[in-house]
């Protein structure tokens, strides 16, 4: 790494910032807290997410990538991007054009007068963090802290697999959002349904309802059992908002008599660097109010 | 009953292929993609082991109604453990495709919405609870960018999918809008 500020290009993707608007806003302060430097990236689009362009026109959805990234390339930064789903569209699009279909996502791209050289990485924020900013960066910059709470982490599917393609941890193991965690104070015991997705992504959860939820509470029950966690730390909009919306679906149908605060990363970071939970972390479907506080009680 | 004499289509495998499922034949039929799949506990499960199998009968009419395609969760869990290296989530992606092309109704019309705004989502639509975050009203993505947008448009009109289904993106027989 260079003595210069790391800096990337933010991408927002669709459901980020127009459903949970406080997480763009808890990574956009997170990110400089910890010496990373963030510059939007003027006119990005779409990822295009698998269930749209991937599942219709693959040259379709590998021009959209390109435009995404060509627009990275010209501003001269990697992306650096939160969801899961646009992060490996982005990736796994990359890998493609660059293994043949240049020509082809350039011949598309030149009606807009622009092309993409294949310069322009996607990475993402989790990885950023842990292998760009690094826990000790973390842990020296934070005031509050997640001492004496108990947390269980839920990497995104698809920041593991495929790895040859999109990894940067160990698809079967993964430590990097465990050791960012860390880093916050945070316990973290293991669970045996550790590994198992949150369901949220594609079709499942919405054309199997019942399915998917009884899918969800052996996840939730095996934490509640092995760990009863705080705090559930996700790094991806799809996470996120199935694990918190779902749980309120389970209370009311009587399947758990239980709830785990769902935070994204980003946002248990940017609390634990001072910024105001109002502004970081206001919408939830389940209450963290508890937790908020017991966090700005933790004073490093 | 089916009677493969008849019934069965020798071209569906080199359709399915063409589509991107191009290591299809490496399957052997192990069910290492079934085995871990989340959609396992549903009703009607996502086996691309039994896909596979349906597109080596050569049978089309199955293929065309079968809707599990569309249960993936796109986890990856697959495409990471085939032992054979078949891309399960690209045959996945690919028999999606053939679908869209033997039957349109499978067309997502989310993609009009893409094409209109550059997004699945309103990003303009959430200004107020935006501006509450000190966030900007509408993010500086291709939504708040006309001239942007018209290139992006530019671009996906010279794509095969709005070349042939135009009236999913709001243009005519005579490609204007």
């Amino acid at each position: 790494m260079s003595d210069k500020t790391p800096k990337y290009g933010l991408f927002l993707g669709c459901n980020m910032p127009a459903l949970r608007p406080d997480v763009e806003k808890a990574i956009r302060v997170a990110l400089p807290g910890v010496g990373i430097e963030l510059v939007d990236i003027e006119g990005a689009a779409c990822c295009p997410a698998f269930g749209t362009f991937y599942s219709v026109d693959e040259d379709a959805a590998l021009a959209v990538n390109a435009w995404n990234l060509s627009l990275a390339e010209k501003a001269g930064v990697d992306i650096v991007v939160q969801c899961g789903s646009c992060y490996s569209t982005l990736r796994i699009g990359r890998h493609k054009i660059l293994n043949g279909r240049k020509d082809g996502v350039n011949k598309l791209l030149s009606n807009a007068g622009i092309s993409y050289q294949g310069k322009a990485n996607v990475r993402h924020v989790i990885d950023v963090y842990y292998n760009e900013a690094g826990p000790q960066k973390i842990s020296e910059s934070i005031k509050y802290c997640l001492d004496g709470m108990r947390a269980v982490v839920q990497n995104p599917c698809h920041v593991l697999r495929p790895s040859k393609i999109v990894g940067f941890d160990d698809p079967e193991n993964p430590i990097a959002l465990k050791g960012i965690t860390k880093a916050l104070g945070a316990d973290i015991p293991g669970y045996e349904r550790e590994k198992q997705c949150c369901g949220g992504a594609g079709g499942f959860s919405k054309r199997d309802v019942k399915a998917n939820l009884e899918f969800v509470k052996k996840k939730f029950d095996s934490m509640k059992a092995e760990v009863d966690p705080d705090v559930i730390v996700v790094s991806c909009i799809t996470c996120l908002m199935h694990l918190d919306s779902i749980q309120d679906k389970m209370r009311k149908k009587g399947m758990i008599d239980y709830s785990i605060p769902v935070f994204d990363y980003s946002q248990l970071l940017a609390i634990c660097l001072g910024h105001d939970p109002d502004k970081v972390a206001r919408i939830s479907v389940t209450p963290r109010d508890e937790v908020i506080k017991r966090i700005l009680e933790n004073k490093r | 009953m089916i009677k493969l004499n008849e019934e069965r289509d020798k071209d569906l495998i080199k359709e399915l292929i063409e589509f991107g499922g191009h290591d299809l034949l490496k399957c052997y039929q192990c069910g290492t993609c079934i085995a871990d799949c989340p959609t396992g506990i549903a009703e009607s499960p996502l086996s691309v082991k039994k896909l596979i199998h349906i597109c080596k009968l050569g049978l089309r009419e199955r293929l065309i109604e079968d809707t599990t395609p569309w249960m993936c969760v796109t986890c990856g869990g697959c495409e990471e453990r085939c032992p054979r290296g078949a891309e399960p989530f690209e045959i996945v992606l690919a028999i999606r495709r053939w679908q869209c092309k033997e039957d349109e109704t499978y067309i997502p019309l989310v993609l009009g919405e893409i094409y209109e705004r550059g997004h699945t989502q309103n990003l303009a639509g959430v200004s107020e609870l935006r501006k509450s975050l000190d966030l900007p009203e509408v993010p500086p993505t291709v939504i708040s960018k006309p001239e942007m947008l018209e290139k992006f448009r530019k671009v996906l009109r010279n794509t095969r999918i709005v070349k042939e289904y135009g009236y999913i993106f709001g243009i005519d027989e005579e490609g204007e809008e």
